[in-house]
């Protein structure tokens, strides 16, 4: 494999490898947070790509305004979603929870489809199929767009919880819950939150992604089975874990599905094996016995 | 009282295909008592030893592919393809229960939902051993004592032999040295290890009988059904056989067989809500959970328990797997 072929692997590998990282966050936030694993993220991307094909196909709404459109609607859906798959839950331990958002993801699923029937839809993308060409080497334009939007939005996750108040709570609710409420900080809104925050990540990522993606009710699964592992792999618990382990994700994929493309949807989970049976820590995180 | 109970619902059982007598009926009834062979294997990890374990459909792909491969490759019968797809689904299960010497909940369960995805692929992919996508067709049906075992009718007796016969074993484990030790790793990992439990042999035993289970109920499955692809064998599947075991009341074989009965009978008694059923059964497992986490035998029991005032077999909780109560560390043995 030449050097070209590689370096536009390794691009379309991270681009990729974002996505994996935004949803990774979404579950690490949430996990922080309340101490369970959603298994319902795949449906925070998936609902919101449709949601997107709503104001953009059938309304004709122009992009800017489609776009937040979308994203405000994640910001109630998220708020839903905690009232009903975990809200009820919360004193109750992790099995019933994983359960009760497994139940949640089929319900979801499948009210997709039955409102947006079950042929796979095209989201229309900002650039179509448009790349770039430095000098031999190609690039896709939504490629681009996804790392460029993934850059602002860390940077702007970074200074949310490093710099306001309001992100301060956050952490501090996911750090202890209960010295936090003695602090005066209203926690079960801060968990709120956290979930809207989770949901705006995922539509986020389903606007980028869902241009090069099929639109279906099973969308969302894949990515987010393999952007689990990706936070695993990071170091689960870790907000640089997840985008570290989704990048590193993208791109074995990416190089390693050129080779094996039939096994692609399987590298994820490989590396996974891997990495929990030699270092169960994960490549940045600390030891799970402390967390598990 | 438990004698006449238990004969009535085995009475039950034999006069149900007299009683519905139609094919798709019978072929439901079969699978029945396949899914319910499934689940009660998932009852040794998850409802006893409290190992979340979500692979459980590649368990049973793995039996159904080694049964179909040896009777329709190598012309092997029934009975050789039977107790060899147990012995591979059983070997996949030790290999599985290794990660969960170090791993728990959450990192247990990804594990074994990428040993499911990656049975899946290679059923899939590897064309030259599984026949790819296209499956395997022409699946024998077995016979007994020089009778076919042809029709639906006939298969859902040979499957309830098997599923009277896997039930009565698995109560037996329940309430044998090895049930007590798993039960013990399930409460407290710590405890059970302080008291003298090899906690990494029990769990490489629950993960055993756990796949051990699946594969039969493969081997069966694939001989029903004459054919086999490896769609079937998906994690949706394996979802599906968690919330049998949750619905009916997991740690419990009277729950698990429940559980299965009803999940699978379920979509004909919901027929007229046609394309929405599936999103109706999502909406009932999220509220189950929150007002039934003990399932339908966890209720029978709670009712028997005021009725008669003495307390059953009482169903555990769904505890956190791996990790001790905080209200026993704090507050004493308190239950």
């Amino acid at each position: 494999m030449d050097f070209i072929t590689f370096l536009q692997l390794v691009i379309s590998g991270l681009a990729m490898g974002a996505i994996y990282a935004l949803v990774a966050l979404g579950f690490v936030l949430i996990y922080n947070a309340v101490g369970i694993v959603n298994f319902a993220q795949g449906e925070f991307i998936m609902i919101p790509a449709f949601f997107g094909i709503t104001a953009l196909v059938t309304w004709h709404l122009p992009v800017p305004i489609a776009y937040s459109l979308v994203l405000a609607a994640m910001a109630v859906f998220g708020l839903v979603f905690e009232l009903i798959a975990y809200y009820p839950l919360r004193n109750r331990p992790f099995l019933p929870v994983v359960i009760s958002t497994i139940g949640a993801s089929i319900l979801l699923k499948n009210l997709a489809q039955n409102i947006w029937g079950a042929i796979p839809l095209r989201f229309p993308g900002l650039f179509e199929t448009g790349t770039l060409n430095l000098g031999g080497l190609r690039i896709g334009l939504q490629h681009l767009l996804i790392l460029g939007v993934t850059v602002i939005l860390l940077i702007l996750q970074y200074l949310l919880f490093e710099k306001t108040l309001i992100g301060k709570k956050m952490q501090a609710t996911a750090q202890d819950k209960q010295t936090a409420r003695l602090m005066g900080i209203p926690t079960n809104k801060m968990i709120a939150l956290t979930f809207i925050y989770s949901a705006l990540l995922g539509g986020v990522a389903a606007l980028l992604v869902a241009p090069i993606l099929n639109v279906t009710k099973d969308m969302g699964g894949p990515i987010a089975l393999k952007a689990f592992s990706s936070s695993i792999i990071g170091g689960f618990g870790s907000i640089p874990g997840a985008i570290l382990g989704g990048l590193f994700v993208g791109v074995i994929e990416a190089i390693a599905g050129k080779y094996y493309s039939a096994y692609t949807d399987g590298v994820a989970f490989f590396v996974l094996i891997a990495v929990l049976l030699f270092r169960p820590q994960g490549i940045f995180g600390e030891r799970i016995a402390e967390k598990a | 009282m438990k004698f006449i109970l238990i004969s009535l619902i085995l009475a039950f059982a034999i006069a149900a295909p007299l009683i519905w007598t139609t094919d798709y009926w019978h072929h439901l009834m079969v699978l029945a008592a396949i899914y319910a062979i499934v689940a009660l294997g998932l009852n040794f990890t998850l409802g006893l030893t409290g190992q979340l374990s979500l692979a459980q459909a590649a368990f049973w792909g793995i039996g159904a592919y080694t049964s179909a491969l040896l009777t329709v490759r190598h012309e092997l019968s029934f009975w050789i393809g039977l107790p060899a797809a147990a012995a591979v689904s059983a070997l996949f299960g030790i290999l599985l229960g290794f990660p969960s010497f170090k791993l728990s909940g959450h990192y247990l369960a990804m594990t074994t939902i990428g040993f499911g995805i990656i049975v899946r692929l290679v059923l899939q992919n590897e064309t030259d051993l599984t026949g790819g996508a296209d499956g395997i067709a022409g699946i024998p049906a077995p016979t007994l004592l020089g009778f076919d075992i042809d029709d639906n009718r006939k298969f859902y007796y040979f499957a309830l032999g098997f599923l009277i016969l896997l039930s009565i074993v698995a109560l037996k484990i329940q309430h044998s040295r090895a049930g007590r030790a798993f039960q013990a790793i399930r409460e407290n990992e710590m405890a059970a290890s302080a008291t003298g439990v090899n906690i990494n042999r029990y769990k490489l035993i629950a993960f055993m009988f756990s796949a051990l289970y699946a594969g039969i109920a493969g081997s069966l499955y694939a001989h029903s059904a004459g054919y086999i692809s490896p769609d079937t064998f998906s994690f949706d599947q394996s979802v599906i056989f968690l919330v049998m075991l949750v619905l009916g009341g997991s740690g419990s074989v009277y729950g698990t067989l429940i559980g299965a009965i009803l999940i699978t009978f379920l979509p004909e008694w919901l027929r007229f809500l046609k394309s929405y059923y599936m999103a109706v059964y999502g909406a009932g497992v999220l509220l189950m959970m929150i007002f039934l986490p003990t399932g339908i035998w966890g209720l029978l029991e709670m009712i028997q328990e005021r009725i008669i005032g003495r307390p059953g077999e009482v169903l555990p909780p769904l505890e956190r797997p791996g990790e001790p109560r905080k209200a026993e560390l704090s507050v004493g043995a308190k239950k």
